[in-house]
């Protein structure tokens, strides 16, 4: 196998821990966003619109209805930050690059970061909508066919076990510095000067 | 992006999907993923009890008077194998190369993710507090991290040129 630039793998660990603290301490605020924005996106395509993304204390997303019976207390809740920690996936591969800080590294992981929050948004919805088609018993039942059931739930799970980090690693791919690729790559390079 | 990196993108999506569907499937999950975690959750615990942690394992679960843990899929290893899969059956190459990287780079993830399980077994009986973080995010990406890392090197073996010049 090629040799390991053990610099550039610290950079990509440096950069991890960077996304990892980034993400923990800047979820409360990031999951509200998230979760008006998934919000806004329900009930442009929701008749009637009727979703209610509330964020609780605890990290959580309370999942409710203008159409749900208020005298009803239980509501199911989301944990938002489940679905948004390939932030720090993303950031330690931007960071392992030959020139982090170089424009078109930090431009594209600029974008990279958008694209990202709005696969975040998609996540949510996903996970509401899972919510909707399988967990509220025969309200459920009554709303939503078996192959709704089975698409919101596939698309749900799918996000959850690989899609999230699939969708970091293309984004890096498509949004890295040319000239900085694979710590793998430039470690050949180095090798053949 | 050149024509190639897309085409990579396509490949990658394209197999993940197929993959992921096939063994999200009943019969594939029931007779070959939970055997597959039943497996990881055997190594794992026999690392324990080789370290001095008394752990039974049954099924899936590992668990003492301490603490337990239920390896589900997306904690058994086999997510970071789909994208190492993806990424490495997408990326043009030899079948032997491919299927060397396969099998070496499956043998590295499933390496990490007995630490891992470990690891999360140790912080859960000893520092419960860091345990959900460490559950949720660290483990999880350092695991899919090592899968891309070893794709990369794979790749800078097989086919140098076409990652390094054109990445």
């Amino acid at each position: 196998m090629p040799r390991i630039d053990w610099r550039l793998a610290l950079k990509g660990f440096a950069g991890f821990l960077v996304g990892l603290a980034i993400w923990a301490f800047l979820s409360p605020v990031y999951d509200r966003l998230i979760a008006a924005s998934a919000e806004k996106v329900m009930r442009a395509f929701e008749k009637p619109s009727v979703t209610e993304l509330r964020p609780k204390e605890d990290n959580y997303v309370t999942v409710d209805r203008a159409d749900f019976d208020r005298r009803s207390k239980q509501r199911p809740a989301i944990p938002i930050r489940d679905l948004t920690f390939n932030i720090a996936l993303l950031t330690a591969l931007f960071a392992a690059s030959k020139r982090t800080f170089s424009d078109r590294n930090m431009g594209g992981f600029v974008l990279a970061i958008v694209c990202l929050a709005l696969s975040h948004v998609f996540g949510t919805v996903a996970e509401v909508m899972s919510i909707y088609v399988a967990k509220l018993g025969m309200w459920s039942t009554v709303h939503y066919t078996d192959l709704e059931r089975n698409v919101w739930g596939v698309l749900n799970h799918f996000y959850r076990v690989v899609l999230m980090y699939a969708i970091a690693f293309a984004l890096w791919w498509i949004f890295r510095d040319p000239g900085t690729a694979a710590p793998a790559a430039a470690a050949k390079k180095k090798k053949r000067r | 992006m050149q024509r190639t990196q897309v085409l990579f993108l396509v490949k990658f999506f394209a197999i993940l999907i197929a993959a992921y569907l096939l063994i999200a499937w009943n019969p594939v999950n029931d007779h070959v993923i939970v055997p597959f975690t039943e497996g990881v959750a055997q190594v794992s615990g026999a690392l324990l009890n080789a370290i001095g942690q008394k752990v039974t394992t049954s099924g899936t679960v590992i668990s003492s008077p301490k603490f337990g843990v239920n390896i589900n899929n997306g904690c058994n290893g086999v997510e970071a194998m789909l994208i190492l899969l993806a990424s490495i059956v997408a990326f043009p190459a030899s079948m032997k190369a491919r299927a060397v990287g396969l099998v070496l780079g499956a043998l590295a993830v499933q390496f990490l993710n007995a630490i891992r399980i470990v690891t999360l077994y140790l912080l859960g009986a000893y520092q419960p507090r860091l345990f959900d973080m460490f559950h949720t995010a660290v483990w999880q990406v350092l695991i899919i991290l090592s899968a891309i890392a070893f794709f990369l090197l794979w790749s800078a073996r097989v086919a140098p040129n076409r990652l390094a010049t054109r990445a």
